[in-house]
């Protein structure tokens, strides 16, 4: 865990963003509070359009913020150009500069930056080695391909030595082989730099596997911070569980609550225990939903477990098979077990049993 | 494999028309001047068929009236060759650096308002070039528009001296010939992608930096097509300097029109406009030779 006392590197207070005004008015940002560590690997996500891109513009200074305090490093920054920020962006299409070198455009931050020629060449030569490219380094952007754009265009933002490195969804346009070589690559850099990442993506399994916090978006407002892990098992708001992996949600009826737990009733009458997300204290006798992952639940014999359902199919995904099951009552419910081999596969129309890890039942608000 | 090759040999057919007009109307006159450029003027205008060196050498040299062994610089064609490169020049500077606000502001309006701008950059193209510079004429003399306004207003005493001087000449063309800046520099920003100037902010450049290191180059195209669509027109230029230069301001223009008509020394003419091309072409060369070259050197 990422020690969070020292001074944070960004610090984000009821920030927001309207784009023009009037009855046409349209507001980006509501009253975004966000606080970034130092050295972090910080994931923005969220469907497109949820303003995730506008929040890492506003950080870097493309947009002014309409409402709302943004420090970087302790220092006020609304008001601030881009060219006077310790902030650098690695752009979704890289915007290399066409009539540049890959040199030219790594040591074009620092040649702006008005240092020596000899400090600009020694640091080129350095970024070149970190991203593999120094064989390529007289050639132009157009005569390269993605990939080596991509870190070419990485190496650009990390040559002067940023605070923070923001980056506008830098691996949408890389075909799948390349992007996992990417995501390794990055962190590989962010280790061996210990710059801060903001990284911007719609690719919850990048994020789940990248970053050290994600901040969920939808609709101007973050929903929740946290942990990969959190955010998968501890979803606060129906559409985090339902944009972080595959989820089937429950409604359910409390039976008792206390504290942060709860013991709901499921369909067929089983009774077990769920966790409440902080702020949600419904009373007994309120319908509310939860959240199950698929790998938490097990399939038993008929009549056993918590749940009973009827098998409708199965889908092979090679090391994993998604069972996709009705509930007593009707809902649709979708189990994944690992195939080990130990097991059958259920027949269509089979009646089985539900059983359920515990902690799996997850209530969220809507 | 027969076909492809039968229907190959058949398409260059497809060029004829346009050739055909290429070669008749461009190629032929200009073997006929280059011809007549080196014959014998005949006494009422046209030529004699006699061949004469006499004409291009009139180009740059003069004989005395009465001595023709008395050979010297001819400096008043020399002048007024400098003059037309000179003038040329400076308006394609102008339009230049008119051109380059214009065009950024048009770029950087709305994509649906940008044709309106378009349009009325093109506006001055629906009057007959003579009639608007007799405009401009009324405009800069001295019983003129802007004279009027000046000593009404108790600006000045007596009328400024605009209008038959190198200045009128250069308002004159500049005015024309903006234009033909303005729409191809346009062309090279709509191109412009402008994440590369943010790009160029988010690396520290200040706005000058970004002017000069990322837009300048990028749109570079754009100020060498529309130089060349200034200056060469510029440097022929025969209705502007006539009205707003008078007699007194010639370009090689009217130089070649005087030859033509009151001096009825045609072959001279011939040479002098045959001049005026290798200028040109001379001028193009080495323009684009220059631009070329302009690779710079590894973090440059």
């Amino acid at each position: 865990m990422k020690d969070t006392r020292n001074s944070p590197e960004i610090e984000i207070a009821g920030l927001s963003k309207v784009f023009g005004a009037g009855a046409s008015a349209f507001t980006a940002l509501s009253d975004i509070d966000l606080t970034i560590a130092p050295g972090e690997f910080f994931t923005l996500l969220g469907p497109s359009g949820c303003g995730k891109t506008t929040l890492l513009r506003v950080i870097a200074g493309f947009e002014q913020p309409s409402d709302g305090s943004l420090r970087i490093n302790a220092q006020e920054v609304a008001g601030k150009g881009p060219n006077a920020r310790p902030v650098n962006t690695v752009f979704q299409n890289y915007a290399l500069f066409p009539h540049m070198s890959v040199a030219q455009n790594i040591g074009f931050g620092l040649k702006m930056l008005g240092r020596a020629r000899s400090e600009i060449d020694a640091t080129v030569d350095e970024m070149l080695a970190l991203v593999q490219m120094a064989h390529l380094a007289d050639r132009k952007p157009a005569e390269i391909s993605g990939g080596q754009q991509q870190r070419v265009a990485l190496a650009r933002a990390l040559a002067p030595r940023p605070r923070v490195l923001l980056l506008d969804e830098p691996l949408s346009a890389l075909d799948l082989k390349l992007r996992k070589g990417m995501q390794s690559e990055l962190k590989r850099l962010q280790g061996e730099t210990g710059i801060t990442f903001v990284f911007v993506t719609h690719d919850q399994e990048e994020a789940l596997t990248m970053s050290d916090r994600i901040a969920v978006m939808s609709e101007g407002r973050i929903l929740q911070t946290g942990t990969p892990h959190e955010i998968y098992h501890r979803p606060r708001e129906r559409f985090v569980a339902d944009f972080i992996g595959d989820t089937n949600f429950l409604e359910v009826e409390v039976a008792e609550a206390d504290g942060a737990a709860a013991q709901v009733k499921l369909p067929g009458g089983a009774l077990h225990s769920a966790r409440l997300p902080g702020g949600l204290r419904p009373g007994a006798g309120a319908r509310v939903t939860v959240v199950i992952r698929p790998e938490q639940a097990q399939l038993v014999a008929p009549g056993q477990g918590v749940l009973a359902a009827t098998v409708e199919k199965s889908v092979f995904f090679g090391t994993d098979t998604h069972v996709h099951l009705h509930l007593e009552g009707g809902a649709p419910f979708i189990l994944r077990r690992q195939n080990t081999g130990a097991m059958p596969e259920p027949d269509p129309g089979s009646a089985v049993g539900l059983a359920l890890a515990e902690g799996a039942l997850q209530v969220v608000g809507d | 494999m027969a076909e492809p090759r039968e229907s190959h040999r058949w398409k260059w057919l497809l060029c004829a028309p346009a050739l055909t007009i290429l070669v008749l109307a461009a190629s032929g006159p200009l073997l006929i001047v280059l011809v007549y450029s080196f014959l014998t003027p005949g006494n009422m205008g046209g030529v004699i068929w006699e061949f004469s060196t006499e004409g291009w050498f009139r180009v740059f040299f003069r004989r005395d009236i009465f001595d023709p062994a008395d050979v010297s610089l001819n400096t008043a064609h020399l002048t007024i060759l400098w003059r037309s490169v000179w003038l040329s020049l400076q308006t394609t500077v102008i339009c230049a650096v008119l051109g380059f606000p214009t065009a950024w502001f048009i770029a950087t309006r709305p994509a649906n308002t940008r044709t309106v701008w378009l349009f009325l950059i093109t506006i001055p193209f629906w009057t007959n070039l003579l009639i608007r510079t007799f405009a401009i004429q009324e405009l800069i003399r001295n019983s003129g528009t802007i004279n009027t306004l000046l000593i009404w207003a108790g600006v000045i005493d007596a009328p400024i001296q605009m209008l038959f001087s190198e200045f009128a000449i250069l308002l004159g063309m500049a005015y024309v010939f903006l234009p033909l800046m303005v729409l191809p520099l346009y062309a090279a920003m709509d191109k412009l992608d402008f994440r590369l100037v943010e790009a160029g902010y988010d690396l520290y450049a200040s706005r000058l930096q970004v002017l000069r290191h990322v837009i300048l180059p990028l749109v570079k195209p754009g100020f060498i097509a529309g130089s060349i669509l200034v200056f060469i027109p510029s440097i022929g230029a025969y209705v502007t300097p006539r009205v707003l230069g008078g007699g007194r301001t010639l370009m090689l223009g009217n130089l070649i029109d005087l030859q033509f008509g009151q001096g009825r020394n045609w072959p001279l003419g011939a040479a002098l406009a045959i001049t005026l091309l290798v200028i040109v072409v001379a001028a193009l060369l080495f323009y684009l030779r220059t631009l070329n070259r302009e690779e710079g050197p590894r973090h440059g």
